[in-house]
C-alpha cells in the first residue's frame, strides 16, 4: 500500500480533480456549446487562490494551512470565474459550433500571454510556496478536498439532468429554433450552462493550486484544453458519467503505461523505451482510435437503460449527437 | 449558417454604413501612422514577411475547411514536420538526443531543393493524416467535432514522435542557405521620408518572396487548371460534384496534399527567420493560423491571405515596451473579429436555413 500510494497518489488525486474538469466542459456541451474555455478558468481559479494564500490569508504557526480556508479560498475562485465567464460568455455565446470553439481558444491564449506579463501574477515564474495543509510526500490526503469536490459536481449535474434547468439545456442542444420557440431564452440558458462550468473549473484550479505548491501562466493552456475535450468524448457526451470516468481513465493510462507495462519484468528492453519514452504517443494514438471506435464515448445512456429496463429496441440514432453539438451549422 | 442572432434589416444597414466608415477611417489613420512613425516603413516590411508565412500556412488550414468543413488541428504538426524534413534534407545531422542520434542522409540537397522536399514529404505526412484520422470517420458519417478529435490525437503522436527520435533540442539550418548574400539591405531613407534608413534583413525579402511566389502557384492551380476546378466544385457541393464524376476522395488527397507542403514550407520559412526550436514548435503558430483564417473568414483563400499579411504588420507594429503582448495580438483580433465580423474580413453573411 504504501509502495502504491508514493507512485500513484499524486495520479490519484488527478483523476479526481480531471473528473471535475471534464464536468466544467460537460455543462456548456450539454446546452449544445463547444467551449474550450475551461483551462481559462481554472487558470483563473488557481491564480485566485495563490493570491489569496500567499498574500491575505495566513496559515498556522507551524507552516502547515487550515483546510477550511482552502474552502473559501476554492468559493472566492468559483466566484471570480463565473464572473469571469458572464463577460466573456454574454458577448461570445451568440456564436456557434467552431466559432465559438475559437473565440474560447482565443480566450485563453489572451489570458496565458496576460498572466505570464504581470509581475503581480508572478510573470513566468508565477506564484510558488502556496501553502500546504499536509505534509505527505504522497499527496493522497489531498482526496479529502478532491472527492467531495468531484462527487459534489457529480451530484450537482446529475441533479441538474433531471431538473427544468437541465431539460432546458438539453433542448437547446437538440434544437436551438424549437427550444426557443417553446419559450426556452436560449442567451439566458446557455450563459447559465457556460457559467456553471466555470465555476466547477475555478474550483478545480484553486485546489490544484495548492497540490501542486506552485502556479504559473502555464497551468491554463490550449493543450490542456484538448485534453479535456479528450476527456469528454473518449467517456461518452451524453451523461455525466461519461466525463468522469473519461478523465479518471486518460490521466490514469499514461501512469499505468509507465510503471506497470513499461516496467514489468522480462519485457524487451526496446519496448519497454519506447513505451517509456514514447508513451504520449500510444496515449495520442489511442485518443484517435477510441474516436473511431466507440464514437459516443465509452459511457452511454443506452448502458444503463438496458440494465434498468428489459431489453428494448436501442437505435443508433437516438444516440447520434444533434447539429448542434457537431458544431454543424458551418 | 447564422453566425449572430442579430436580424434587424434596419440595424444591418446601420452596421454596414458604420463599418465601412470605420474601415476607411481606420485605413487611413493605418498610413499616416505608417509612414509618420520613427520606424513605420521598416516594421512594415518586418511585418510583411512574417505576415507572408502566415498567410501561406493559414492557406493550409483554409483548403481543407473549403473542402470538410472541419479544422485541421494536425496542421501546426506539419507545419513542424517540413521544418524539420528540409533540415534532415540538407545533409545535417541530428543532435545527440533521441533514437537518431548523430545520424544523418547519405547526401546533401542544396537548400531551396531540400525546402520543396521538405514540403512535400510534409504534403505526404497530410495524405497520411486523411488515410488514417479523417476518411474512415468520414466513411462512418461520424459528427465532425469526432474528426477534430481524431487529428488532435494525431498532432499529439506527431509531435511526441519527433521528440523520441531526433530529441528536443534547437535545430538551426545552415548559415548562408541561398549562396553567399549580404546579411541585411540597406534601402535608404526614402529621400527623407523616414527618419532613419531603413535596414531589412535579406532572409526577410527571400521569406516574403517565397510565401508571396506559393500564393500565387496555389492561386494558379486553383483557378487556372483542371483540378482546380474540380477542388472548387468539390469545396462548393460535395455531393453534387460526386454525381457529376468527380473522385471526392482524391480531390480530398490532393487538399491534403496541397495543405500539408505549404504548411510545411511555412515550418521552413520560419525556421529560416528563427530556428526550429524543438518538437512543440508549431503548436504556437498553429494557433495563431486559427486567428488568421477567421479574419480572413473561414475556407475563404484570398482572405486567408489577406489576413495574415494584416495579422503580421499588426504584430510588427506593436510598441518595444509591450513587446511582450505581442504574442496576443492575433488572439486579440481573433476574438473581435469573431463578435463584430464572425464571416470574416472578405467574407460575405450566409443565412441560415432551418
Amino acid at each position: 500500500m504504501e509502495v502504491f500510494l508514493s507512485s500513484y497518489g499524486a495520479a490519484i488525486v488527478q483523476m479526481a480533480l480531471a473528473g471535475v474538469l471534464a464536468l466544467s466542459l460537460y455543462l456548456p456541451l450539454m446546452a449544445g456549446q463547444l467551449s474550450l474555455a475551461s483551462p481559462g478558468f481554472y487558470a483563473v481559479g488557481g491564480y485566485t487562490a495563490a493570491l489569496l494564500s500567499t498574500t491575505v490569508f495566513t496559515g498556522y504557526a507551524n507552516g502547515s494551512y487550515p483546510i477550511p480556508l482552502i474552502v473559501v479560498e476554492m468559493v472566492i475562485a468559483g466566484g471570480v470565474s463565473a464572473l469571469f465567464a458572464l463577460i466573456i460568455g454574454i458577448p461570445s455565446l451568440r456564436l456557434r459550433g467552431i466559432y465559438l470553439a475559437l473565440a474560447t481558444i482565443a480566450f485563453i491564449e489572451i489570458l496565458r500571454v496576460f498572466a505570464l506579463n504581470q509581475p503581480w501574477l508572478g510573470g513566468a515564474v508565477g506564484i510558488y510556496n502556496i501553502p500546504q495543509p499536509f505534509f505527505s510526500a504522497t499527496r493522497i490526503e489531498y482526496l479529502l478536498l478532491a472527492l467531495p469536490l468531484l462527487f459534489g459536481a457529480m451530484f450537482f449535474v446529475a441533479r441538474l439532468e433531471r431538473s427544468r434547468v437541465g431539460r432546458a439545456f438539453i433542448a437547446l442542444r437538440e434544437d436551438e429554433l424549437a427550444a426557443s420557440a417553446m419559450g426556452v431564452r436560449p442567451t439566458y440558458y446557455k450563459v447559465l450552462a457556460f457559467t456553471l462550468g466555470a465555476v466547477l473549473a475555478g474550483m478545480a484550479g484553486a485546489l490544484n493550486a495548492h497540490i501542486l505548491n506552485t502556479w504559473n501562466a502555464r497551468q491554463g493552456t490550449f493543450d490542456l484544453s484538448i485534453l479535456i475535450l479528450a476527456y469528454v468524448l473518449v467517456g461518452g457526451s451524453r451523461t455525466f458519467l461519461g466525463p468522469v470516468i473519461g478523465g479518471a481513465f486518460l490521466v490514469a493510462l499514461p501512469e499505468i503505461i509507465l510503471r506497470e507495462i513499461a516496467g514489468a519484468p522480462g519485457l524487451n528492453p526496446v519496448i519497454a523505451t519506447f513505451l517509456r519514452d514514447g508513451r504520449l504517443i500510444l496515449f495520442g494514438v489511442l485518443i484517435a482510435v477510441s474516436v473511431f471506435f466507440f464514437p459516443y464515448g465509452l459511457i452511454t445512456p443506452e448502458l444503463f437503460k438496458r440494465r434498468r429496463k428489459k431489453p428494448e429496441k436501442v437505435t443508433v440514432e437516438a444516440a447520434k449527437p444533434t447539429p448542434n453539438v457537431r458544431g454543424g451549422n458551418l | 449558417m447564422k453566425l449572430t442572432d442579430q436580424s434587424s434589416q434596419q440595424y444591418r444597414r446601420l452596421w454596414w454604413f458604420a463599418s465601412r466608415g470605420l474601415a476607411a477611417v481606420a485605413a487611413v489613420l493605418l498610413i499616416a501612422a505608417v509612414i509618420g512613425a520613427p520606424s513605420g516603413l521598416q516594421n512594415l516590411f518586418n511585418g510583411l514577411a512574417i505576415g507572408g508565412v502566415y498567410a501561406i500556412f493559414a492557406l493550409g488550414y483554409t483548403l481543407i475547411f473549403s473542402i470538410l468543413r472541419i479544422i485541421n488541428f494536425a496542421h501546426g504538426a506539419i507545419f513542424t514536420l517540413g521544418a524539420y524534413f528540409t533540415y534532415f534534407l540538407t545533409g545535417a545531422a541530428v543532435g545527440f538526443n533521441g533514437l537518431l542520434a548523430n545520424q544523418k542522409l547519405p547526401f546533401g540537397l542544396p537548400f531551396p531543393l531540400a525546402m520543396i522536399g521538405g514540403g512535400i514529404l510534409a504534403g505526404l505526412c497530410g495524405i497520411f493524416i486523411e488515410r488514417v484520422a479523417f476518411r474512415p470517420l468520414r466513411n462512418k458519417g461520424a459528427d465532425p467535432l469526432l474528426t477534430l478529435v481524431s487529428s488532435l490525437g494525431v498532432a499529439v503522436a506527431i509531435v511526441n514522435i519527433i521528440q523520441l527520435l531526433v530529441g528536443a533540442e534547437i535545430y538551426s539550418y545552415p548559415r548562408n542557405p541561398f549562396g553567399e548574400m549580404p546579411a541585411a539591405l540597406n534601402l535608404g531613407n526614402f529621400g527623407g521620408l523616414t527618419a532613419r534608413p531603413i535596414i531589412i534583413r535579406t532572409i526577410q525579402v527571400i521569406i516574403f518572396g517565397v510565401s508571396m511566389v506559393t500564393v500565387v502557384l496555389l492561386t494558379y492551380f486553383i483557378n487556372g487548371t483542371k483540378t482546380g476546378k474540380a477542388l472548387r466544385a468539390v469545396a462548393e457541393d460535395a455531393t453534387t460534384s460526386s454525381l457529376l464524376g468527380i473522385n471526392t476522395n482524391r480531390l480530398i488527397l490532393i487538399t491534403f496534399f496541397l495543405s500539408g507542403l505549404v504548411g510545411g514550407i511555412a515550418g521552413t520559412l520560419v525556421g529560416l527567420s528563427v530556428n526550429v526550436s524543438g518538437p512543440y514548435f508549431g503548436i504556437n503558430f498553429g494557433l495563431k493560423g486559427l486567428a488568421v483564417i477567421v479574419l480572413g473568414g473561414l475556407g475563404d483563400i484570398p482572405g486567408a491571405v489577406v489576413g495574415g499579411l494584416v495579422i503580421g504588420v499588426a504584430e510588427s507594429f506593436v510598441p518595444s515596451e509591450y513587446v511582450a503582448y505581442k504574442e496576443a495580438i492575433a488572439f486579440a483580433v481573433l476574438f473581435v473579429v469573431l463578435l463584430l465580423r464572425p464571416q470574416g474580413l472578405l467574407g460575405r453573411v450566409v443565412v441560415q436555413k432551418v
